[in-house]
């Protein structure tokens, strides 16, 4: 009895094969990752009032002149949100994210009621920076369920000029 | 393998009436890449940041003679040698035009805004030598048949180039979009992970698809695929290390580490993740179309090319997505740190390339000398019993060349290396025609027999 020789590509094609189910796993993993962060229905219809985002004297701890969506590298800013429109039974917090995605500022989390007299929300220079980065921050308003944000209540973008 | 590269006497096949039907994919696949990058760039003038949206816009230009480059330069090698060399000045001329271009296009509307084309050029230039540093490795890996340098540069540029190109578009309307819609954190990260790992393999995996539809004669195995996406990889991340150098120079230049930011950039790119990151990703799109090169079904090729995809576009994903979940220290530990995560994150991949390329290398030698035997029995005299041995080891055929250096100086080198080039060549056409997976006529084979002959009559013995 004979038997056709084996075609080795064939073994370079499984071995293909089980790295791809590796991949499509890690895949799913990211998927079950973006459905856990990001679940859907979690629409409330609530909308936080973010005032505006101002310059910011960190010494007195209060805002100055009109509302603004770019500022300087040397200027600091903060935003002002009015927590009185939300309903009072959510856990909300509001947090400042640089261009590099790094949380730079945060308040609560905690009832809006309770952070009704913490209507200011300031960025925080970097620890051993002496000017905030440059490029686009985001801030937003977010409602959280079991300690995890789950919807975005309000955002504003604001641009650090490099120069 | 390449007929194409033999054109005294004529290339084997140089004017075929009847052109594969994988020439009308590679040309719809480039209709759309033209296509989408014309659409693209006038979309992201109009509605996006008007920065990438110009760089897009006027690399145009710098895109199209990179492609008619290409195209000028590749087939001026299957001409004859009267009209070769017009083809290739007139390519050359066209390359440069687009290659100066597009870096005037990057160095004027992206790098300048925040810190110079001085400081641009500086960080190309550092980047310049790990980059070919990685192309001679890369392209030294195909042990038995190194492919031909024009076409692992021509892959180097596409990837650093066209593919960039590309994705500016498409990463940056993914990236507004879900900025505007997601929850800031993993989940936003994750989405961005997605848009890198599918965007950017699809636009460098395009260049690896071009090259196996279009230069099946030197696209033979997984390791010739290894190779090519490899060197689209190496292209890509050339571009992308000078781009995240440079700004992030102009971003911590005010606090006076610029330097120290950019240098870290490029360790981290050209240095300790040369060979990791996106060389690794797109060399396993490679090793896919290399694998559905020699396989004998429709589905099973399908399956391996799909297959190259998701495992490049997974391990992309998979470093994007979960890097931040290996925080760097501020303290002297963080640079053991920095090691250990690339190390961990990538290293997976990076092992199970190298399964495949050590994998298909044997593979590869085997087929090899088992033709060469097959072609000494024939009695043709273009590889003769004696020569076997020597031709199926890359250090006996190294000793040859150095025997050959000995006796009559570099020429006699080149003349023992093109002798056995051709054989192989000969040996690879072989193994394709046996396997049933070539559309050249035998006239090629024909053809590569008599270089061959012709090339032991020049040579003296070895």
């Amino acid at each position: 009895m004979s038997s056709a020789p084996y075609d080795q590509v064939q073994t370079l094609y499984r071995t293909l094969l089980v790295f791809a189910t590796v991949a499509v796993l890690i895949l799913a993993v990211g998927l079950v990752e973006f459905v856990h962060f990001e679940p859907p229905g979690q629409t409330t219809g609530a909308k936080a009032r973010i005032v505006g985002v101002f310059a910011y004297d960190p010494a007195k701890g209060t805002t100055l002149g009109t509302d603004r969506s770019a500022f300087a590298r040397t200027e600091e800013f903060a935003a002002v949100v009015d927590w009185s429109g939300l309903p009072a039974n959510l856990t909300v917090d509001a947090r400042w994210y640089d261009a590099f995605g790094s949380m730079v500022g945060r308040i609560g989390p905690s009832t809006p009621a309770q952070l009704g007299n913490f209507s200011i929300v300031p960025v925080k220079v970097p620890q051993g920076l002496r000017h905030n980065l440059p490029g686009h921050y985001t801030f937003v308003v977010e409602r959280l369920q079991g300690g995890v944000p789950v919807e975005v209540l309000g955002r504003r973008f604001v641009l650090v000029e490099s120069s | 393998m390449s007929t194409s590269s033999y054109t005294t006497p004529p290339a084997a096949n140089p004017h075929p009436r009847l052109r594969p039907g994988r020439y009308g994919i590679a040309v719809a696949i480039a209709a759309v890449v033209v296509i989408t990058l014309i659409a693209s760039s006038l979309l992201n003038y109009v509605y996006l940041d008007t920065i990438p949206g110009r760089t897009s816009l006027y690399g145009l230009l710098a895109v199209a003679l990179i492609a008619l480059g290409t195209y000028i330069g590749v087939r001026a090698f299957t001409r004859d040698r009267a009209s070769r060399r017009k083809h290739l000045i007139r390519a050359g001329v066209l390359l440069g035009l687009g290659t100066l271009l597009w870096l005037l296009v990057i160095d004027i509307f992206v790098f300048t805004q925040s810190a110079g084309p001085v400081v641009a050029a500086i960080c190309a230039l550092a980047c310049l030598p790990t980059t070919a540093f990685g192309l001679f490795v890369v392209r030294r890996m195909d042990r038995n048949e190194k492919e031909p340098w024009r076409l692992v540069l021509v892959a180097a540029a596409w990837g650093a180039i066209v593919a960039t190109s590309l994705v500016i578009w498409g990463e940056t309307l993914w990236e507004q979009t879900a900025q505007r819609t997601l929850v800031p954190g993993p989940g936003l990260d994750a989405s961005t992970a997605f848009s890198a790992g599918l965007l950017e393999e699809l636009a460098k995996g395009l260049a690896v698809v071009l090259l196996f539809l279009v230069m099946r004669n030197d696209f033979d195995d997984v390791v010739d695929g290894i190779v090519y996406g490899a060197a689209v990889g190496l292209g890509f991340n050339f571009l992308e290390s000078v781009a995240y150098m440079t700004n992030l120079y102009g971003i911590f230049a005010p606090e006076g580490i610029g330097w120290y930011a950019a240098g870290l950039q490029w360790y981290g790119r050209q240095g300790l993740g040369l060979f990791f990151g996106h060389t690794t990703y797109t060399a396993f799109i490679g090793a896919g179309l290399g694998i559905a090169r020699q396989l004998p079904h429709k589905r099973q090729k399908a399956f391996a090319i799909v297959s190259g995809f998701v495992i490049a576009i997974a391990a992309h994903f998979s470093w994007d997505a979960w890097v931040q979940f290996f925080p760097i220290d501020n303290t002297l530990f963080g640079l053991v740190e920095i090691h250990l995560r690339t190390l961990i994150m990538t290293g997976p991949f990076t092992a199970a390339l190298i399964a495949l390329l050590i994998f298909g290398i044997r593979y590869e030698a085997i087929g090899l000398v088992d033709q060469f035997r097959k072609e000494a029995a024939t009695g043709s005299g273009a590889i003769l019993p004696e020569d076997v041995p020597v031709l199926a080891s890359p250090w006996r055929r190294l000793k040859q060349r150095l025997r050959a250096f000995q006796r009559g100086g570099l020429r006699a080198y080149f003349e023992v290396a093109r002798l056995q080039s051709a054989q192989l060549d000969l040996a690879m056409e072989r193994w394709h025609r046996e396997r049933q997976e070539i559309d050249m006529p035998l006239e090629a084979e024909d053809a590569l027999r008599q270089r061959v002959i012709q090339l032991r009559h020049w040579v003296p013995a070895a």
